[in-house]
C-alpha cells in the first residue's frame, strides 16, 4: 500500500529493462504488449493515487524510497511526493504517454529496431515520472537529466543517418546549457536552507522569516535551466531539429510531456517565484517574446513538422507568460490542453506522412479531406483547439492566460496582453494555414504518392480520436480551480474586473480573424501567397531562414570555440607544451646517456687514469679538512 | 726520505700504468706499484718497532706471486687471440 | 754514517731504475729494470734491520716473479705496434695527474711524521723471532692468504682449460 509512488515509478523501468534485454528475441507482440501494457498499469495506479488523495482531503503523500546518502549532517533521500500538481502531471505523462505507446504499435510496424524504441520510450517514461514525482531538486535533477538522455536517444534513433544523429547530439548539448543555470540554482538553495525539498523550500520562502537568499537570482538560475528544457529563447534550437525523431516521439516528448518539464519546475517552486519579481518579470518577458518570435517562424515552414514544433514553443511562451504574471495554475491548465491537441495534432501529422509515404512538404500536399477523413477531422478538431475557438479546450486555457497577461497585479499589463494577443492571431493564422494546405485545395501529390495514400490503422485512428474528444471537452475541467489551494490564482485590481467579459469577446474574434485569413490568403490555391511572397522577399526569406539563429550561433559561438580549442589547445598547448616537454625529457635523458656512456671506451689506461684522479679527489678532500 | 722515496716509486709505477702501451710492460709497473708500498711499510715497521708491518709486507710477497702466476697465462691468452700486445686493441668491452 | 750513505745510494739507484722502466723500449729492457730497482729494495731492507722481508723479497720477487716475467717475454713477439709507439693517448693528463699527486703527498710529508723508535741498522726482525710472531699472533692472516693461494690453483687450472679449448 505505501509503495505505489514507487510502483508508478518502477513500471516503466521494468519495461525497459524487459524490452531492452530480452525485447529482440521474444518478438513484437511481446514488446508491444510490455511496452504499452506497463504504462497503462502504471496511469491505474495514478488513478488510485488521485482517489486517494481526493480522500484525504488533498494533504499531500509523501514516501521514501531509499536513502542516497548520509553525508556528514545532511541526508539525501530518493522520495516521492504527490499532491494535486503532481496529481494532475502524472495523470497527462501516463495517459498521453499511453496512449502514444498504443499509436506506436501501428507506426513503427515495419521498423526493424521495434524493441529498442519501446525500451527507450519507456525509460523515458521513467525518467519523466522521477522528474515528476519527486520530492527534492535532487530527484528531480536526475529526472531532468535523464528525460534529456531518452531525448537524445530516441531523437537520433535512425542514427545511421548523421543529420539525424547530430540532432540529437544538438537537444542534449543546448539542455546541458541550462543546466549549469539548474545547478549553480540547487547549489545556492542547498547553501541558503540546507535541503533540497521542494516542499520545504516553499514552506521555507512562503513562511514568516524569509531566507537570506535572493529568491530572485534563485528564480532567474532555475529559469535558465527550465529554458534549456522548455525550449525558450535563447536555447529554444533544438526543438525545431528534434523532428529528426520518429513522429510519436515528437509527440510525446517535444510536444506533451518533456518540454513541460521546465513549466512543471516554476510551478512546483511557486513560493520562491511569488517572492521574485524580477524573475518573474524576466520569465514573462522571455514568455512573451519566444511565443511571438515562434509564431512568425511558423508562418513561413514548409515542413509539416517544422510548424508544429515552431507552434509548440510559441505555446510554451503562453504557458512561461502565465508563470510570469503568477497564475500557476493557469500555466498547468494551458500544459493539460496542449497536452491533449499537440500530442494529437503531431500524431495526425504523423498520419498524413504515413498514408503519403513519407512525404512532409505540404506544398506537395492537399486535397487529403476526403482521401483520409479521420485524420482529416481529427487534425482539424485539434487546429481549432489551438486557434482557441471555443468550447474547445484550448480556448478555456488561452483565455484565462490572455486574462492574467492583462490584469493580473503581480505583473499584468496591456503591453504584455497585446503581445500575447498578436501571438494568439499568428496562432491561427498558421495553424488553419497548415490544414488548409494539407487538406484542402487541389492535390499537388506527385502520381506515386497519391496511389499510396490510404487511411491509417485502428491502432493509430483510434488514438488520434480520443486525443481529438479530450481536445474537444477537455476544457470544462476547471484545473486552476482544482490546484487553486496549493496554487493560488493571482489579484486582481478592482476596476480591472470589468475587462473580463470583453478580453473574452476580444480573444474570440481573434481566433476567428485568424482562420479567416488563411482561408483568404491560402483558399485560392495559393495565388494570393504567392503574390504576398513576392512583394515581401526579404521578409519571407528571413521568416523561412528562422532569423538564421542556428548560423548566428555557429559563427559567433561554435567557430570560435573551435578555432581555439585547435590553435590554441591542441596545437600550442597540447602538442607542443606536453608533447614537447615529453619529448624533450626523454631526448635529454638520451642525449645525458649518450655523453656519458663515452667514458667507458675499453681503454685501460683511461680506467687508470680515473683511479689516479680519484685518489687525487680523495686526498685533496682529505687535505683540505685537516 | 725513505717514505719519500716510496711515494716516488708508487707514482711511478701508476704512471706507468698509465702512459705505457705494453700489455707486460704495464704488468711490471703494477709490480713497481706494489714495491712501492712495501717499502713504506717496512720503514715504518722499523720506526714504530712493530711486527704488523712486517707481516703485511710478508703477505703483500704472497699476493703478488699468486697476482703474476695468474695474469702472465691470461695475457699470453690474450695475445694469442689478439696477435699483438697493445692494449688498444683490447678494447672491447666498449659501452 | 756508513748505513746512511749506503741507504741513499740504495734509494737513488731504485729511484733511477724506476724512472727507467718508464723510457725504455724493450720489454727485456724494462724488467731488467725492475729487478734492479728490486734489488735495491732489498739492500734497503737489510740495512734498516729488517733481514727476514730482505731475503724474501730477493727469493719471491727476484727469484719467482721477475723470473717468470722474463720467462713470458722470452715467448713472445714484442716487436709489434706497442714497441715502437710506447705511450698511450693519456700521456700528457697522466704525468699532470702523477705530479698533483706527488704533490699533495709530499707536502702532507713535509707537515712531519710520527717519532721514529728505533734507528735504522738495529737488527729488529730475526727469523726466530719473527716466524713465533707471526705464526702466534697473525696465524689467521697466514690462513687466507693460503686460501687465497688455493684460488689462485683453481685459477690457474682455469686457464689451462681455456687455453685448451682455445686450440681447439
Amino acid at each position: 500500500m505505501s509503495h505505489l509512488l514507487a510502483l508508478i515509478v518502477v513500471l516503466p523501468l521494468a519495461g525497459f529493462l524487459l524490452n531492452g534485454l530480452a525485447g529482440n528475441r521474444l518478438g513484437k507482440a511481446f514488446v508491444s504488449t510490455v511496452g504499452c501494457g506497463l504504462p497503462i498499469l502504471a496511469f491505474a495506479v495514478a488513478v488510485k493515487c488521485l482517489v486517494d488523495l481526493q480522500a484525504a482531503g488533498g494533504a499531500p503523500r509523501i514516501e521514501v524510497a531509499y536513502t542516497w546518502a548520509a553525508i556528514g549532517d545532511s541526508l539525501f533521500e530518493i522520495a516521492f511526493y504527490f499532491d494535486a500538481l503532481t496529481a494532475v502531471m502524472v495523470l497527462i505523462v501516463t495517459g498521453v504517454g499511453s496512449l502514444i505507446h498504443i499509436y506506436s504499435i501501428g507506426y513503427m510496424k515495419a521498423d526493424s529496431s521495434y524493441a529498442r524504441y519501446y525500451a527507450y520510450l519507456n525509460l523515458f517514461l521513467f525518467f519523466m515520472l522521477l522528474l515528476v514525482l519527486g520530492r527534492s531538486m535532487l530527484v528531480l535533477f536526475v529526472g531532468w537529466e535523464g528525460v534529456g538522455l531518452a531525448s537524445y536517444l530516441l531523437i537520433g534513433f535512425w542514427f545511421e543517418d548523421p543529420d539525424k544523429a547530430r540532432a540529437g547530439k544538438k537537444a542534449f548539448i543546448t539542455n546541458r546549457i541550462g543546466d549549469a543555470g539548474f545547478l549553480l540554482g540547487m547549489f545556492l538553495v542547498y547553501q541558503a536552507l540546507g535541503t533540497l525539498d521542494m516542499d520545504r523550500i516553499n514552506a521555507a520562502f512562503m513562511g514568516t522569516s524569509p531566507p537570506a537568499v535572493s529568491a530572485s537570482l534563485l528564480g532567474i538560475l532555475l529559469f535558465i535551466g527550465a529554458s534549456g528544457k522548455s525550449a525558450q529563447i535563447p536555447l529554444y534550437v533544438w526543438l525545431p531539429d528534434a523532428m529528426a525523431g520518429p513522429t510519436p516521439v515528437s509527440a510525446l516528448i517535444h510536444a506533451a510531456t518533456m518540454v513541460t518539464g521546465g513549466v512543471y519546475l516554476v510551478a512546483r517552486l511557486s513560493g520562491v517565484y511569488m517572492h521574485a519579481p524580477e524573475a518573474s518579470a524576466v520569465i514573462a518577458a522571455v514568455g512573451v517574446f519566444t511565443a511571438l518570435f515562434a509564431a512568425t517562424i511558423a508562418v513561413a515552414q514548409n515542413d509539416i513538422k517544422k510548424v508544429l514544433a515552431y507552434s509548440t514553443i510559441s505555446q510554451l511562451g503562453f504557458m512561461f507568460v502565465a508563470l510570469g504574471v503568477g497564475a500557476y495554475g493557469v500555466a498547468i491548465f494551458h500544459v493539460y490542453t496542449h497536452a491533449f491537441f499537440k500530442a494529437c495534432l503531431f500524431l495526425g501529422a504523423g498520419s498524413v506522412i504515413h498514408a503519403l509515404g513519407g512525404e512532409q512538404d505540404i506544398r506537395k500536399m492537399g486535397g487529403l479531406a476526403r482521401r483520409i477523413p479521420v485524420t482529416f477531422a481529427t487534425f482539424a478538431v485539434a487546429t481549432a483547439a489551438i486557434a482557441g475557438i471555443p468550447p474547445l479546450a484550448g480556448f478555456f486555457s488561452k483565455d484565462e492566460i490572455l486574462w492574467y497577461a492583462f490584469a493580473s497585479s503581480h505583473g499584468g499589463s496591456p503591453l504584455l496582453f497585446a503581445v500575447a494577443a498578436t501571438t494568439a492571431l499568428l496562432t491561427a493564422f498558421y495553424m488553419f494555414r497548415l490544414l488548409w494546405l494539407t487538406f484542402f485545395g487541389r492535390s499537388r501529390m506527385t502520381p506515386e504518392v497519391e496511389h499510396h495514400v490510404h487511411e491509417s490503422p485502428l491502432s493509430m485512428t483510434g488514438v488520434l480520436v480520443v486525443l481529438a474528444v479530450l481536445s474537444a471537452i477537455g476544457g470544462f475541467l476547471s484545473i486552476p480551480h482544482y490546484l487553486a489551494p496549493m496554487l493560488p490564482l493571482p489579484e486582481v485590481a478592482h476596476e480591472l474586473e470589468y475587462f473580463e467579459t470583453p478580453l473574452v469577446v476580444m480573444s474570440v474574434v481573434v481566433a476567428f480573424a485568424g482562420l479567416a485569413a488563411a482561408a483568404f490568403v491560402y483558399g485560392d490555391a495559393g495565388a494570393r501567397a504567392e503574390a504576398l511572397r513576392r512583394r515581401f522577399p526579404g521578409l519571407y526569406r528571413v521568416l523561412c531562414g528562422k532569423y538564421f539563429v542556428d548560423e548566428a550561433y555557429d559563427a559567433l559561438i561554435a567557430r570560435p570555440l573551435y578555432w581555439i580549442s585547435d590553435r590554441v589547445f591542441l596545437r600550442i598547448g597540447d602538442r607542443q607544451l606536453f608533447d614537447g616537454t615529453l619529448h624533450g625529457l626523454a631526448a635529454l635523458g638520451r642525449r645525458t646517456a649518450g655523453g656519458l656512456s663515452r667514458v667507458q671506451n675499453g681503454s685501460l689506461h683511461l680506467y687508470a687514469l680515473f683511479v689516479l684522479l680519484g685518489i687525487i679527489a680523495s686526498l685533496a678532500w682529505g687535505w683540505r679538512h685537516g | 726520505m725513505l717514505i719519500a722515496t716510496s711515494i716516488a716509486l708508487f707514482a711511478l709505477g701508476l704512471l706507468g700504468v698509465i702512459v705505457r702501451r705494453n700489455v707486460l710492460v704495464m704488468l711490471m709497473c703494477m709490480e713497481l706499484m706494489l714495491n712501492g708500498v712495501n717499502l713504506s711499510l717496512v720503514t715504518f715497521a722499523q720506526q714504530q718497532a712493530t711486527a704488523a708491518g712486517a707481516v703485511l709486507v710478508l703477505l703483500v710477497f704472497v699476493v703478488a706471486a699468486a697476482e703474476i702466476a695468474i695474469a702472465i697465462p691470461i695475457v699470453l691468452l690474450l695475445v694469442r687471440r689478439k696477435d699483438g700486445l697493445d692494449l688498444d686493441a683490447y678494447a672491447e668491452l666498449k659501452g | 754514517m756508513i748505513e746512511s750513505v749506503l741507504l741513499w745510494l740504495f734509494a737513488a739507484t731504485a729511484l733511477a731504475a724506476a724512472a727507467l722502466m718508464l723510457v725504455l723500449r724493450h720489454p727485456m729492457r724494462v724488467a731488467l729494470a725492475l729487478t734492479a730497482t728490486m734489488i735495491s729494495l732489498a739492500g734497503i731492507y737489510a740495512l734498516l734491520g729488517v733481514h727476514v722481508i730482505a731475503v724474501f723479497q730477493v727469493l719471491i720477487y727476484v727469484g719467482a716473479v721477475m723470473v717468470f716475467m722474463v720467462y713470458a717475454i722470452m715467448l713472445l713477439d714484442v716487436r709489434d705496434r706497442s714497441f715502437t709507439r710506447r705511450y698511450s693517448r693519456m700521456l700528457v693528463p697522466g704525468v699532470a695527474a702523477a705530479v698533483a699527486f706527488v704533490a699533495i703527498l709530499a707536502h702532507a710529508l713535509w707537515r712531519g711524521l710520527p717519532e721514529a723508535k728505533s734507528a735504522p741498522g738495529v737488527m729488529l726482525f730475526g727469523l726466530k723471532e719473527f716466524s713465533v710472531t707471526f705464526l702466534n699472533e697473525y696465524w689467521l692472516h697466514f690462513e687466507l692468504v693460503s686460501v687465497l693461494l688455493v684460488a689462485a690453483v683453481v685459477a690457474a687450472l682455469a686457464v689451462i682449460e681455456v687455453g685448451r679449448k682455445h686450440r681447439g
